[in-house]
């Protein structure tokens, strides 16, 4: 086994790593936008909170409605500032102007009936608009799915990569040894007793590539993940704990597989004999 | 028994290894396989071993049609049969105890079986002293007896030996070639293709000779005499 092959099967099993986390990512914030409100309806600024209060049991009350938050002007306006994060303060001494409007966060019993509850919540008085996210959150579904199909096809090719570096690392110790397998199969062995050396061979490398690349992960995610809440505040993205098992076993039969197939591989055409 | 029933091998470029070739071989006989170079003497052994299948006919051995067998069937044809090829073939890194032990450890054997039978086989061919030696320390005579121990180390009930005294000299061949000549006592049946004039001539066996891949001669008691 050469050392070249040994890292460039490392960083396959590192990149289908990054993958396989990226798309748990994504799958994870997909989840937190479904679960978002579904509607959210804006009343009239004139309207005073007893008169908000008023509407927003009348929300509560329509069929389709599992729930309900009624957002206030001033509540408003400190999630704003929250999201606003350390420039937040450019909001000081505006906190008595009407630029925000108290608003009710509704979710569905039913996603599909939405437009019929979005029309029965407009004619409720005091409510101006009604705005319907499920078209926001369909697209960035639909996005993260894409994302998902992108990251399948780049497993894909990093599989046939890793493969076809195995296999060759494996063909120079068949080559070394096709003397060998040929006398033995005169001998009578069968093909499983001459191909097991090579494909414990072959799965020794994904093994130690899973390992090394294993642990360049583990250790560099919670920084990643940090670098990019920074960027990102919005979403929550899955603590190393939550993943770090689904991810290890994904990574190791990867590995071995590879190993595995590609010795397999590389041998077949020294078994016809 | 081997059987031979109309046997034609083509290779690629309609070259012609063996054409409509029939005979059958008795269990506990002795056969010389001779004729020039390119006559399809190694195409005949290489369709007994399943190395390659007959373009038409059937190769029977023991009964069971060579051809027809499935791939994963052949390793268990082989084991019941020893294979002596003119360069002995054995493994380098091996000594003489091992290679003839590796023989027995590919069928699965179990280490006490393989630890009695070894020093058996080793002594019945003469290299009991040369056990722990490696093949590049002993004689080319000496290599082939090895070769010849690993053949019959699974007791086949056949030997094919393609030009085993092929790299020997007179007087080495003639010890090899007794070697032979006493497992063929013991009922093993042999066949074996030389190009040695002397060898056939002295021995005063049954003699199959091919031509460009056609049988043209078969006799009990044959003598060498391939034409010029
Ligand atoms: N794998 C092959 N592909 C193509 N032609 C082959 C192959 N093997 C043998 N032949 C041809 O088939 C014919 C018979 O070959 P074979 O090896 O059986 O001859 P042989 O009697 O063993 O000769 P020699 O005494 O030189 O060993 C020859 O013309 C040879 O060139
Ligand atoms: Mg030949």
């Amino acid at each position: 086994m050469t050392i070249a092959s040994f890292i460039t099967v490392t960083c396959c099993l590192f990149l289908f790593g990054v993958f396989v986390i990226f798309s748990m990512n994504m799958n994870y914030i997909g989840k937190q936008l479904e679960q978002q409100c579904e509607l959210q309806a804006y009343m009239y600024l004139e309207t005073d909170e007893p008169q908000q209060r008023a509407v927003y049991e009348k929300v509560l009350q329509l069929d389709n409605v599992y729930d309900a938050t009624l957002e206030t002007e001033r509540q408003a306006f400190e999630n704003f500032k929250k999201q606003l994060g350390e420039d937040g303060d450019l909001l000081d001494g505006l906190e008595d102007k009407d630029f925000l409007r108290s608003s009710i966060k509704i979710t569905l019993h039913d996603i599909r009936k939405s437009n019929d509850t979005k029309k029965a919540v407009e004619k409720i008085s005091g409510i101006e608009k009604v705005e319907n996210y499920q078209d926001t959150v369909g697209k960035v579904l639909s996005l993260t799915g894409a994302v998902n199909k992108g990251s399948t096809v780049g497993m894909i090719v990093l599989m046939i990569i890793a493969v076809f570096i195995i296999q060759n690392t494996i063909k120079l110790s068949v080559f070394a040894r096709e003397k060998e397998i040929h006398i033995m199969k005169f001998v009578g062995a069968t093909d499983r007793f001459i191909r097991t050396p090579f494909v414990i061979e072959g799965i020794m490398i994904g093994a130690l590539g899973f390992i090394v690349s294993y642990a360049v992960i583990l250790f560099s995610y919670t920084p990643a993940i940090s670098t990019v809440k920074d960027l990102i505040k919005m979403f929550d993205f899955l603590p190393l704990q939550s993943c770090a098992l689904q991810l290890g076993v994904m990574m190791a039969l990867f590995g071995t597989m590879m190993g595995a197939i590609g010795s397999a591989v590389s041998i077949k055409r020294h078994l016809k004999v | 028994m081997i059987e031979f029933k109309e046997v034609t091998v083509v290779y690629d470029k309609d070259i012609v290894g063996l054409d409509n070739v029939s005979f059958k071989i008795e269990e506990g006989e002795f056969v010389f396989l001779v004729g020039k170079t390119g006559a399809g003497k190694s195409s005949a052994i290489k369709l007994l071993t399943g190395e390659i299948k007959p373009t038409s006919g059937d190769v029977i051995v023991d009964g069971i049609v060579v051809n027809r067998l499935k791939r994963r069937k052949i390793p268990y044809l082989r084991r019941a049969q020893g294979v002596v090829f003119q360069d002995f073939r054995l493994l380098p890194n091996k000594t003489v105890y091992e290679n003839v032990a590796f023989a027995m450890e590919i069928t699965g054997k179990k280490k006490k079986d393989i630890q009695r039978k070894v020093p058996k086989i080793l002594s019945l061919v003469g290299l009991s002293e040369r056990a722990n030696n490696y093949p590049n320390e002993i004689s080319g005579g000496e290599q082939q007896r090895v070769s010849i121990a690993r053949a019959l180390v699974n007791s086949p009930s056949l030997i094919i030996a393609d030009e085993p005294t092929g790299n020997l000299d007179v007087e080495t061949s003639a010890e090899v070639m007794n070697l032979f000549e006493e497992i063929n006592k013991m009922g093993t049946t042999i066949v074996m293709v030389t190009h040695s004039e002397k060898i056939v001539n002295d021995m005063q066996k049954r003699v199959i000779q091919l031509e460009n891949g056609v049988l043209v001669r078969d006799e009990e008691n044959g003598v060498y005499n391939i034409g010029a």
